[in-house]
């Protein structure tokens, strides 16, 4: 698994984990504000940590709860314990993928279902509450704010005097050609705020990356103050920018400037702007009449050569150069259009610049904008004072492509250009150039359905456009494309009627914003109302200091500590081989004083050793509170499903045990909990009736004693009937009927232990799950715990577990038998003494004897462990008997021999090995050998 | 540094920082003939050139950079 | 020179999977559980080339965090990201009020990133 999706998983239980905390005790305080938005930063962590990863399910269920608990957090959604059963059925969900993914690195397939009714749910809660005007209110706003996105960057806010002129003419020349090849051009005035510095921006930075950049320029926004006065850090400079880029993209690349920018569609006529000196040239008044023959008959061909011809002759500074070059250029872009080339001409002709609002170059404006002229204020910044020098003649009408909003602006153009092809295709002459003008034609449409249609229809359209082209090209007429353009646009449109076709294309436009924006507000439809700042009351410092390597706690794989921990019992165990190596060097070589050092150093490396044992068992500390944390959903859950009231009060949380004993406590608590509240604690109208408060008491508490820690778990139920537990042990055959005279109540009560009792009268899916409280008693004996169960009839349940608060070391007794030796952990061994054979008697074929007036039964290790030797006796005909405790019994071990006791680390047996019950482990010895360590309680 | 002051010049190299902009207004107004060498510089964050625009020094190198160049010279450039 | 970008947000996942996409595109990264510690780091001396910092986190959030960038002297000018989700349009706003430069959306594809970091750092 990649450690991405680990550090997600790990993390994500944290925050389940959380989320569950939370809405417990927001049951408790629902108007906790600071709770709400805690519990509202976790969902919502969880779901942007979810959408890393490609689990649909998981984020649509957790963007549903960070929906709604946005909503609650707002005050709009009231919180309500339905609100939470749902939120905690979804984070069940959620935790239940977790799992999934973690054990098989996918999520199954199948939770699309679950997954869609959990959003449901979620979403009638927060549509049930927050239904009515205040909702229709959301929708409303977002559809004017649509409305008026559409039309943003009114017209008034755009400058009509662009100064085009200032672009040099090759820069021009190439946006125009470029332009020709069906792309937008578009004009951008960036103006950064005067503290833009202050917020990390670098706005020339950010304009000389602009897409698609075809020419810009950085200008002063007014006159600098003198030098002594000046703040380098007031941001006084605009940018001036022509791109060819869409402008959906240049949006994108100024989104955080968005205020500070306006885009403008520049029809790519406006930038034919002959400049130069308007004074000399060749005088040759025939070269305008001739044009205008040879543009009347189509000659286009010979305009070409004409001005070719012409701009020999001339100074190319010369005005009139500028306008030939230009003429070259268009008939060789588009040489169709013979509007623009006639009022090229008739500019010429006057020395003049063009006046391309006369042909509605590219907008179709309407009338009204046509009539703008430029308002020419000296004074209105350097640009234009700039632009009139070197333009010689008046100014240019191109007003009506700005004047508009650039969206409706745009619209227009689009439909402008459509009209214009049509016109093209529609034109019934063959010239030569036909497939030329045909293959154009369908490059400025593909450019058209680039800009105007939504990304996923576009492939089906670009088909649909090129099998049209290639038949219009292999008829050699404009006939096929004409037909897939009428059934693409509405025939309406057309240079005749531009107008309504310029109306229809915006409208298309707005109407296509307006959807797109209607589904993104479905998507987010609780934008609004800024959260409270999730302010640091509440500690949650742990997550803050798992993201970082912080200063105070490193969260560490469990795989790496285990490690840890088995290196050091390699330590412990290597460091047993030195006083074997001290003893051989005296015995053997007879080197006292090495004997001597090899102690010396040996005392040393075993206090390290002990420190490095102690630092890693409290490494391995954890809290009880591990466990205990569960318990409040649980009990809730529980209660509420058998009708019940109950106060749960946890204590002693942060009492701390080794890992394992921790983790091995969570099963036993919980059936033992669940015991408590199916068994143990009242209906509400019992208890009163009983004159107890309605509301049952649970308590949870953890302690240290000395090198145990003690947990109980009390309630203020009904007790245990001891009557009844004996009549039901009895009733199973669990006692016998003497037993059942004999036994006194707490006896009785201690039958619960007992395998497979179980005293509930109906089995129920809680506690009553064909298992009685001994399996309690298996797990607790399994980390060589003891359990005490105290009960009053009518006043309650008092049961405490006592556990070691670390296993990992353990101390054994090393005994020899049969040649070999064994381990026998020291907490079961009572003593050992040795017994003559003499006092050895023989009861009914078992072994036994008395010690201090106590019949011990005798067993030995051999026979037990299948071995068919007898025990050895020593030289003075004396056994070897290793009493230990078993239950509250005492057994003794008949063994060969006794050796020393020890620390060892004892390792599980594993593999096949791990099903044989008679050992507890092993362990690695000094010498290297391998010490089993026998299951005292198994093998007996 | 990205800009270092000889005695009567300024060598822009690289990236010139937002925090150079101090130091160059101040050098300027102490010298009014410095020239600027701007030949390896690939990018300055514009208020060191608009501290350059208001102090107008004698631009001895413009940048390698040809696309940086053009730029420059639409703002440096005395129109 | 490689540039130092530090990363602020509580989730630790979240950190991973910034920290990862940009350690690949040799950057360095600092990063911090939340708003206090990185200006704690801050303080102490670290100098990261940019900030991207969550807004929702424990102790301090991300808003308050960028007004306290922006007083400190050496960080006046350094550009800060916001790392928002998709509903989180107001908050983007109020983090350039307060002095953020831009912001992210999570989640952040790797592209993305890496995209919107060369544009706003100069030399990256």
């Amino acid at each position: 698994m990649n450690p991405l999706l680990e550090q997600f998983l790990s993390e994500a239980r944290d925050f389940l984990q959380g989320i569950g905390e939370k809405l417990m005790q927001l049951e408790n305080a629902p108007d906790d504000a600071a709770l709400m938005g805690e519990l509202f930063r976790l969902v919502h962590t969880l779901k942007g940590n979810s959408g890393l990863f490609d689990f649909p399910e998981m984020t649509r269920v957790l963007h549903a709860g960070e929906d709604l608990m946005d909503a609650v957090r707002n005050g709009r959604v009231a919180y309500s314990r339905l609100l939470a059963d749902c939120l905690l059925d979804a984070m069940d969900f959620v935790g239940m993928l977790c799992n999934e993914i973690e054990a098989n690195g996918a999520m199954g397939v199948t939770h699309a279902g679950t997954s869609v009714r959990l959003v449901e749910s979620l979403r009638q809660l927060m549509e049930r509450d927050a239904a009515g005007p205040r909702h229709a209110d959301t929708i409303e706003t977002a559809e004017a704010e649509t409305a008026s996105g559409a039309t943003e960057h009114p017209s008034a806010s755009f400058r009509a005097d662009l100064p085009l002129a200032v672009i040099p003419e090759a820069a021009r020349m190439d946006a125009y050609r470029h332009a020709g090849a069906g792309h937008l051009l578009h004009w951008i005035a960036y103006t950064p705020s005067e503290q833009c510095f202050y917020q990390g921006e670098d706005p020339f930075f950010l304009a000389r990356q602009t897409p698609e950049l075809r020419w810009g320029c950085i200008e002063a926004r007014d006159p600098w103050p003198p030098l002594a006065e000046m703040d380098a850090y007031c941001c006084l400079l605009d940018f001036c920018l022509l791109t060819a880029a869409p402008r959906a993209e240049l949006e994108e690349h100024y989104r955080y400037v968005m205020d500070q920018v306006e885009i403008a569609p520049l029809p790519r006529l406006a930038l034919v702007l002959p400049q130069g000196d308007s004074n000399g040239g060749p005088v040759y008044d025939d070269f305008a009449t001739d044009a205008r023959h040879l543009l009347a008959t189509g000659d286009l061909v010979g305009l070409a050569r004409n001005a070719g011809t012409m701009l020999e002759l001339s100074n190319p500074d010369l005005w009139i150069a500028s306008a030939l070059r230009w003429l070259r250029l268009m008939l060789e872009i588009e040489p169709e259009n013979r509007a623009a080339l006639a009022v090229l001409v008739e500019s010429l002709s006057r020395l003049a610049a063009p006046d391309w609002a006369s042909i509605q170059i590219g907008t179709t404006g309407s009338a009204e904008h046509s009539e703008i002229t430029r308002p020419s204020q000296p004074d209105d910044g350097q640009f234009v004072a700039t632009a009139s020098e070197s333009r010689p003649m008046e100014p240019i009408n191109q007003g009506q492509a700005m004047a508009n909003g650039p969206a409706s602006a745009e619209a227009d153009a689009l439909a402008a250009i459509v009209a214009t092809q049509r016109e093209i295709l529609a034109l019934t002459d063959d010239p030569a150039w036909l497939p030329g003008r045909i293959k154009a034609a369908a490059a400025a449409l593909a450019g058209c359905l680039r800009v105007s249609v939504a990304p996923d229809a576009l492939p089906g359209l670009e088909t649909g456009l090129d099998a049209a082209t290639t038949l219009a090209l292999a008829d050699n007429s404009g006939a096929a494309l004409l037909a897939w353009l009428d059934g693409q646009f509405s025939p309406s449109l057309d240079l005749s009627d531009a107008e309504g076709a310029a109306a229809d294309g915006s409208v298309n436009a707005e109407e296509t914003t307006a959807t797109m924006a209607r589904e993104s507000t479905t998507q987010a439809p609780l934008a609004p109302t800024p959260p409270p700042e999730g302010d640091g009351e509440i500690k949650f410092g742990r997550r803050a200091e798992d993201a970082i390597a912080g200063p105070k706690s490193l969260k560490v794989d469990q795989a790496k500590i285990d490690r840890l921990m088995n290196l050091i019992g390699e330590m412990v165990v290597a460091k047993n081989a030195l006083p074997y190596l001290a003893g051989r060097a005296e015995a053997v070589f007879g080197v006292r004083e090495l004997s001597r050092d090899i102690k010396g150093h040996y005392a040393v490396i075993n206090r390290i050793a002990e420190e490095m044992q102690d630092a890693i068992m409290q490494v391995r500390m954890m809290p009880v509170s591990f466990v205990f944390q569960r318990f409040p959903r649980l009990v809730r859950d529980i209660s509420r499903k058998l009708g019940k009231e109950v106060n749960l009060v946890l204590e002693g949380e942060e009492t701390e045990a080794d890992k394992n004993i921790i983790e091995a406590l969570g099963d036993p608590l919980m059936h033992i909990v669940r015991n408590s509240l199916d068994h143990g604690i009242e209906l509400p109208e019992v208890r009163r009736v009983a004159g107890k408060p309605a509301a049952g008491t649970l308590t949870l508490r953890a302690a240290q004693e000395s090198d145990r820690v003690v947990i109980v778990i009390q309630d203020d139920g009904k007790g245990i009937d001891p009557d009844a537990i004996k009549r039901k042990a009895y009733a199973k055959g669990l006692i016998d009927e003497a037993t059942l005279e004999r036994i006194g109540d707490q006896e009785a009560v201690n039958l619960v232990f007992a395998a497979g009792f179980s005293t509930a009268e109906q089995v129920s899916d809680l506690s009553g799950r064909g298992v009685g409280m001994d399996v309690v008693r298996t797990a607790v004996d399994k980390v060589n715990g003891t359990l005490a169960l105290t009960s009053e009839r009518g006043r309650g349940t008092h049961l405490s577990l006592s556990l070691p608060l670390s296993m990992a070391v353990t101390n054994v007794m090393i005994v020899v038998s049969d040649g070999q030796r064994f381990g026998i952990p020291m907490d079961s061994v009572v003593e050992t003494v040795r017994v003559p054979r003499a006092a050895i008697r023989t009861i009914k074929h078992s072994l036994a004897t008395v010690l201090r007036g106590r019949i011990v039964p005798l067993k030995s290790i051999n026979g037990l462990l299948g071995l068919d030797v007898a025990p050895k006796a020593n030289a003075d005909d004396e056994l070897a008997v290793l009493v230990v405790r078993l239950g509250n019994e005492a057994v003794g071990l008949l063994v060969d021999d006794f050796r020393e006791t020890l620390d060892i680390i004892l390792k599980p047996m594993t593999g096949v090995l791990a099903g044989i019950p008679a050992y507890a482990g092993s362990a690695l010895m000094g010498d290297g050998s391998v010490l089993m360590v026998l299951n005292v309680k198994e093998i007996l | 540094m990205s800009i270092e002051f000889k005695r009567n010049l300024a060598v822009f190299r690289e990236v010139v920082s937002v925090e150079e902009a101090e130091g160059l207004l101040e050098w300027l107004q102490k010298k009014p003939t410095a020239k600027v060498d701007l030949g390896a510089c690939v990018h300055l964050h514009p208020a060191n050139l608009q501290v350059l625009m208001a102090a107008k020094p004698v631009i001895q190198t413009w940048p390698t950079d040809a696309q940086l160049r053009v730029w420059l010279e639409s703002a440096l450039v005395a129109h | 020179m490689s540039k130092t970008i530090m990363i602020v947000d509580d989730s630790a996942t979240m950190v991973l999977s910034l920290k990862s996409t940009l350690e690949m595109n040799g950057f360095k990264v600092e990063t911090a559980g939340d708003g206090a510690q990185a200006l704690a780091k801050l303080k102490a001396g670290v100098r990261p080339d940019l900030i991207i910092t969550d807004i929702n986190m424990p102790n301090m959030g991300g808003l308050e965090l960028i007004k306290n960038v922006r007083a400190l002297l050496g960080f006046r000018f350094t550009p800060i990201l916001t790392l928002t989700t998709e509903s989180q349009a107001e908050k983007r706003d109020e983090g350039k009020k307060l002095g953020a430069t831009g912001w992210l959306v999570k989640p952040v594809p790797g592209p993305d990133l890496i995209k919107v970091i060369k544009q706003v750092l100069p030399g990256a």
